[in-house]
């Protein structure tokens, strides 16, 4: 095996290396940041959909008075909310979240009627498909606790995630949000989790690629010439040939 | 006809597309280096406010929720919390929300200047004083995602750091500070948007974008042109 020797080749080497990995990031970026330009923000979505205005809780409804509810204990928070067109009472007790129908003070589980109700209050496209996470996956991974995923039949292949602890819709995402995640990674450097901005690998490329074009640009002032600019002056008799002009 | 000498054509693209784009790709490195080195939840200023405690209710002394609803007909939401140590029912109402007193059941009138500053104080983390209360009518340019109206509490320190509440219910709508407004600043030269600095779809963004990617790719060629290719120049001696 070669023993590798601290020479100056050596740091030529990396030197190269480390050149040719950082210019491949600073095109990855101009890439990523032109397909993220291009997509529609409004189609990638996933920011406002929580926003669409809430049902009103039914009229008319006997809700039950939340402390009559048996066994939560002390609760630190009630909340009394409409969940797919029944009220219900959402109680932070001790030992967790718990959901109780506002008229009778039942026990309500989010299962998959209720997912797909809820879904389908913000795309009535068919559902395809609904399947139970236990933890958030990447594209839900703004949200946490178990929550159930409904796929629409859409032309966006459209996911909505809802809670399965609250019952609350927590996010649609479709194919064009997809792509911009794929860029919006490559953007990013966190080839893992896809959030993080602030890792160190990206501050320091970041740094060596402030460098870069800072250095880029100073070479700008360096590699123009008066020739370049000749073109402008096209329209002026064309100076004789002669020695004054060799370079 | 000539043969085209690719090297030079590549090498006066590159620079033509540079002198074009350069100052923007610069604006976009020196931006995101910002945006990177600041971590996310700093600017967000995380570290401003207080996290609320969750103390049990004592549900017993609390207005049943079926006559706060009754109240106020077409409410999609009904929740308990705290006004300064006080059980209030919030009421998200379609024009907006509302605070119902939990002991009463009476609504409660929008916040006076007294309560906003003590409210204030008590989710701000730091040690200044308040500096500024004003309830705006409209919004300055760090709130523009936010509708109006709101109390903007501004603290004193270099960083000149500025709650904005809910008139309503008391409510911390925002957070910002000098480090904010910088991160918002570069993001409206990283993205090219300088009206209202949101809309990442621009036509200027694309065109700057796509002709910084073709300066990249160009610069890419040359860089592995500039390489030396043994393999070649033995085949030419060869």
């Amino acid at each position: 095996m070669k023993r590798i020797r601290l020479s100056p080749l050596l740091f030529r080497r990396i030197h190269k290396w480390v050149g040719l990995i950082l210019g491949l990031q600073f095109v990855l970026w101009a890439f990523s940041g032109s397909m993220m330009a291009l997509l529609d923000m409004d189609e990638v979505g996933g920011h406002d959909m929580a926003m669409a205005a809430a049902p009103p809780l039914p009229a008319n409804a006997a809700f039950i008075d939340p402390a009559a509810i048996p066994g939560t204990g002390p609760v630190s928070g009630v909340t009394l909310r409409n969940l797919a067109g029944r009220p219900v009472y959402e109680l932070h007790t001790a030992r967790g979240l718990r959901l109780a129908d506002a008229t009778n003070g039942a026990p309500v589980t989010v299962d998959e009627r209720i997912a797909r109700a809820v879904a389908n209050g913000m795309n009535g496209a068919p559902i395809r498909s609904v399947e139970a996470l236990a933890r958030p996956n990447l594209e839900a991974r703004e949200h946490a606790g178990r929550m159930w995923r409904v796929n629409f039949a859409d032309e966006a292949n459209s996911s909505a995630y809802v809670s399965a602890e609250t019952g609350r819709f927590l996010v649609m995402r479709g194919d064009t949000w997809r792509t911009w995640d794929f860029f919006w990674m490559l953007h990013n450097m966190d080839y893992v989790g896809r959030t993080s901005f602030n890792h160190p690998l990206i501050i320091f490329v970041g740094l060596s690629a402030l460098w870069l074009s800072g250095t880029g640009f100073y070479l700008l002032f360096k590699s123009f010439g008066r020739a370049d600019f000749r073109w402008l002056r096209r329209r002026r008799p064309a100076p004789k040939k002669g020695p004054a002009l060799a370079p | 006809m000539a043969k085209v000498r690719w090297p030079l054509v590549v090498r006066r693209f590159h620079k033509w597309l540079a002198l074009i784009v350069g100052v923007q790709v610069v604006l976009w490195t020196v931006t995101g280096v910002y945006m990177v080195v600041v971590h996310i939840d700093t600017i967000h200023g995380d570290h401003l406010v207080r996290a609320p405690i969750a103390e049990p209710f004592d549900l017993a002394a609390v207005t049943p929720p079926a006559r706060i609803a009754a109240a106020a007909p077409g409410a999609s939401e009904l929740r308990l919390q705290r006004l300064l140590d006080r059980p209030v029912w919030r009421v998200e109402t379609p024009d907006g929300a509302a605070l119902y007193d939990a002991a009463s059941g009476a609504r409660l009138a929008p916040l006076a200047e007294r309560a906003i500053r003590t409210l204030a104080r008590r989710i701000y983390a730091g040690r200044g004083d308040i500096v500024a209360v004003r309830l705006l009518t409209e919004a300055p340019l760090e709130m523009q995602s936010r509708a109006p109206p709101y109390w903007q509490v501004e603290f004193e320190g270099w960083n000149r750091p500025t709650l904005y509440l809910s008139p309503m219910t008391g409510e911390l709508i925002s957070r910002r500070h000098a480090l904010w407004r910088v991160f918002d600043f570069a993001w409206m030269l990283h993205i090219m948007d300088y009206e209202d600095r949101t809309n990442v779809n621009n036509p200027l963004l694309r065109i700057a974008t796509w002709s910084a990617l073709a300066m990249a790719l160009s610069g890419a060629w040359l860089l592995l042109w500039s390489f030396p290719r043994r393999k070649k120049k033995k085949k030419a001696a060869a």
